[in-house]
């Protein structure tokens, strides 16, 4: 029902593009989703934005827009007060307010990618939405290129990706992370997980025995998981290849900077030895 | 020497104090009823009396010994306490309970040895509840409950004992029992403060009666010089008839109701 | 008398055995594992943690139904482990969690609000039992809100929260954090053996507050030292396992039911049989389903028939 809305949306507002030309000025863009947020910055669009949630860090200059609130729970009343032409959430964490928007009659678009050709894909929608189809489609050109310049690899290392250290917290199938892994030459050890993000038993992880761990939280560092009771006979651990401090952001946001994240964890995993 | 005294004790529950500067005097081998209306301050006397309750001024001393300046453990093995309400949150069974009451003379690691034993099987005796030893004590009806508990305060072999309506859930058969124990007990020369609701009861066997008055004490002599027509009249608002018992002379309250149908039998 | 009880104690004995053995024996690395030296060692420090986490729990819900003369009462009443995991909770948000600090940031809630529930239960220097269950609720309430509060605050996701407030015996442990366990175990045995040897003065507190006094009881150092003894156990434990629910109310229960409300059996039958279902408990929640479950929800479903074979057994 949603899509059907979405795309109803977006079909009205293209049709409303081809019509007469959106200037920089008069659309004014709130975004409720920090990848969104950095995609609007990217095609240069980053002026429109009259208000983003306190969760939208990058680039710098998003910092200064006027927060609307958490990107979990923002505020409808300041999005409304306003009095934006277009305004960018995602689902199921705004449900609520996309109904409202709705009923309110503001142009609303559901960001929700859930691979990465479709971060491509909602790229080049963003960048229309906001009259910059020319520059949308030359950032996807430039990802796209990064992203094949990157070797496919003969060895795919198996890879434990740490979201939580209490409790133990991972990344299973069809999440972001595993999928950045698989094109960065690794191979996720709960990728068969069906829960999106399982709690595992520590002895899963040793029977497991990844070559490499990424530390995705800022709690710990590579010294303290070494230190782990029973860890210290895990290839990773015995190899040294722990890998602490990662930018959250560039594995978990299915933004423009995706492809940086997967050209980090290839050299993590290939280069850095 | 006094087995309880009480010199300007002071105590309220809140601000209003209740009792303000009481003075009582209770001889060793005294047997004391405490009687008075809902609220004249008979059981907060009582708390006063075992400990269980501070006066805010004041002093109270059991054979001449300041409460304040003794242990739980060394009052409990002088000073018995009946308590009116006995909830046991656990089904313990009756030689359990009562066992309790050996408590002052056992050290924390201790077995209860064969004097503690006899002292429980005496105290069953004397209260007839040597049938319900095994038995759980939630599963005994509130008069097998009232001995029981009473067993277990004379398994503490006190030298003074302080009950409040220990003959409420008796039939009279019991209470009969119970009245005839505290009497024996008396006459072996233990104390005994007992606090009734049953005016009659406390003026057969008393060899003396307080009456109390929202914390005063309006009168503390003899049943005869106590329990009269004026006094009741005066602290409950019911005039009675004082009859007097045929078998000690002691003073009998009669109620005086009067009804139309006792008209009718009296006119007939 | 001790002989009837004969039979019980070896039932007791066997569970708890078995459970061990179980426990041990079970787990994602499967039997097999067991040969390799490291499974091994997270196998012995979870059994280890089960029966000081089950133990404690039991023997603590033991001992605040008989001072609280309430069946219903359990190791979280007076509010210890909200505190404790509120601790957790504030250490996890501002992010130090190495090695040792998280169950030392939950102990330290634990014990901040042990304080807070005395000092409002205290009317003139006096702690009476119902004082303790009223600020025991009221500080409980604060805290559980409150962890929610600083979750939400700190951006923690839902599953840490789920984690720390279903309890679970999957910690993580390092250098310093099993030899700050080790120093738990041996307290925890310490202050296990100071409430056994307070049976008595339990029995008699169970029937009633004045009657405990007026039988030599000295109702107020049993208060305070059973409220302290209890804080300080539940919070270690509960800074280690989370908050593991319904051991600690059923497992007394069922004791009493074998043999007798005496604390002096009820204390060490509690403490046997609260680490051989938390075992066994743990041995479901990891192996029945793939992801495990939370270990509340299983001792829960654990617990319920238990106790109702035994209370329809008895009727």
């Amino acid at each position: 029902m949603t899509l059907t809305r979405s795309v109803l949306t977006i079909v009205l507002l293209v049709a409303g593009c081809g019509q007469r030309p959106v200037s920089e000025s008069r659309l004014r863009v709130v975004s409720l989703v920090p990848s969104v947020t950095e995609i609007l910055y990217a095609v240069g669009a980053g002026r429109m934005l009259v208000g983003n949630t306190n969760q939208c860090n990058f680039p710098e200059a998003a910092r200064g827009v006027y927060k609307v609130g958490d990107f979990m729970s923002p505020d409808l009343e300041r999005i409304v007060a306003l009095r934006p032409g277009l305004v960018f959430l995602t689902l199921p964490m705004h449900r609520q307010l996309l109904d409202k928007l709705i009923e309110m009659k503001v142009a609303v678009y559901v960001s929700r990618p859930a691979s990465i050709e479709a971060v491509f894909g909602e790229t080049d929608t963003v960048s229309q939405l906001v009259g910059r189809k020319a520059a949308g489609e030359s950032l996807v050109a430039d990802m796209r290129r990064r992203l094949d310049s990157i070797p496919v690899f003969a060895d795919t290392l198996r890879v434990y990706a740490e979201i939580s250290g209490t409790p133990l917290m991972t990344a299973g199938g069809g999440t972001f992370v595993n999928e950045l892994l698989a094109r960065a030459g690794g191979q996720n050890v709960f990728g068969s997980s069906l829960q999106e993000y399982p709690v595992v038993d520590p002895e899963a992880v040793l029977a497991a025995d990844p070559d490499v761990i990424l530390l995705l939280h800022p709690d710990m560092s590579n010294a303290d998981i070494a230190g782990r009771i029973g860890w210290g006979d895990i290839s990773a651990v015995k190899r040294g290849r722990i890998y602490d401090h990662l930018d959250e952001d560039l594995f978990f946001r299915p933004g423009p900077r995706i492809v940086d994240g997967i050209v980090l964890l290839a050299q993590l995993l290939h280069s850095a030895r | 020497m006094n087995a309880v005294e009480l010199s300007g004790v002071t105590f309220g529950y809140g601000e209003r104090m209740l009792f303000e500067r009481f003075c009582l005097e209770v001889p060793t081998g005294e047997f004391l009823g405490v009687i008075g209306p809902n609220g004249a301050g008979k059981s907060t006397l009582l708390r006063l009396m075992a400990g269980l309750l501070s006066p805010a001024a004041g002093s109270v001393r059991v054979l001449d010994r300041d409460l304040a300046a003794s242990s739980r453990r060394e009052l409990a093995r002088t000073l018995g306490v009946v308590l009116q309400e006995n909830p046991f949150a656990f089904d313990y069974t009756v030689m359990d309970v009562v066992m309790m009451g050996r408590n002052p003379y056992l050290g924390r690691f201790q077995s209860p040895r064969r004097i503690d034993r006899v002292a429980v099987d005496a105290a069953l005796e004397f209260v007839d509840a040597q049938s319900l030893r095994d038995r759980q004590i939630n599963s005994i009806s509130a008069g097998e409950r009232q001995r029981v508990v009473l067993a277990r305060a004379l398994a503490q072999q006190p030298g003074i004992l302080m009950l409040d309506e220990a003959t409420s859930h008796l039939d009279i058969s019991h209470q009969q029992l119970i009245a005839r124990t505290l009497l024996e007990l008396n006459r072996q020369g233990k104390t005994v403060v007992f606090l009734s609701h049953d005016l009659n009861l406390a003026a057969l066997c008393c060899s003396r009666v307080l009456l109390l008055d929202h914390g005063r004490a309006v009168a503390c002599d003899v049943p005869e010089r106590v329990i009269t027509a004026e006094r009741i009249l005066a602290v409950y608002g019911v005039e009675p008839i004082v009859s007097r018992h045929p078998a000690n002379g002691r003073p009998q309250v009669l109620l005086p109701v009067a009804t139309s149908v006792g008209r009718e039998a009296a006119d007939s | 008398m001790q002989r009837r009880f004969f039979p019980a104690w070896i039932g007791l004995a066997v569970f708890f055995v078995l459970s061990s053995v179980l426990s041990v024996a079970t787990g994602p690395g499967g039997l097999r594992g067991v040969e390799v030296s490291p499974v091994m060692d997270l196998r012995l420090l979870r059994l280890a943690l089960g029966i000081v986490a089950g133990g404690v729990l039991a023997v603590v819900g033991a001992s605040l139904q008989g001072l609280l003369q309430n069946p219903l009462a359990d190791p979280y009443t007076m509010g210890i482990a909200s505190g404790a995991a509120l601790g957790a909770g504030l250490t996890l948000v501002l992010g130090r969690t190495a090695g040792a600090l998280l169950p030392v940031g939950g102990f330290a809630g634990a014990m901040a609000t042990m304080l807070a529930v005395y000092v409002l239960a205290r009317v003139r220097s006096r702690v009476t039992v119902t004082g303790l269950i009223l600020a025991g609720v009221i500080v409980s309430f604060l805290c559980s809100s409150l962890v929610m509060l600083v979750m939400i605050l700190g951006r923690r996701t839902l599953g840490e929260a789920v984690y720390m407030m279903m309890g679970h015996l999957g910690t993580v442990f390092t250098g310093t954090s099993s030899w700050l366990f080790l120093a738990v175990a041996v307290l925890s045995l310490v202050g296990c053996a100071w409430l056994f040897s307070m049976s008595r003065s339990l029995d008699i507190m169970a029937s009633g507050e004045e009657a405990a006094a007026t039988l030599g009881i000295d109702t107020q150092r049993t208060t305070k030292t059973v409220f302290v003894i209890a804080s300080v156990l539940v919070g270690m434990v509960v800074s280690f396992t989370g908050v593991i629910s319904f051991v600690g109310l059923v497992i007394p229960h069922l004791v009493r039911m074998m043999f007798g409300p005496e604390h002096r059996r009820v204390i060490p039958g509690s403490f046997i049989g609260g680490a051989g279902i938390l075992l066994l408990s743990d041995v479901l929640a990891r192996n029945v389903v793939p992801g495990g479950l939370p270990l509340s929800i299983v001792t829960a479903l654990v617990g319920v028939p238990f106790f109702i074979y035994l209370l329809r057994s008895r009727l």
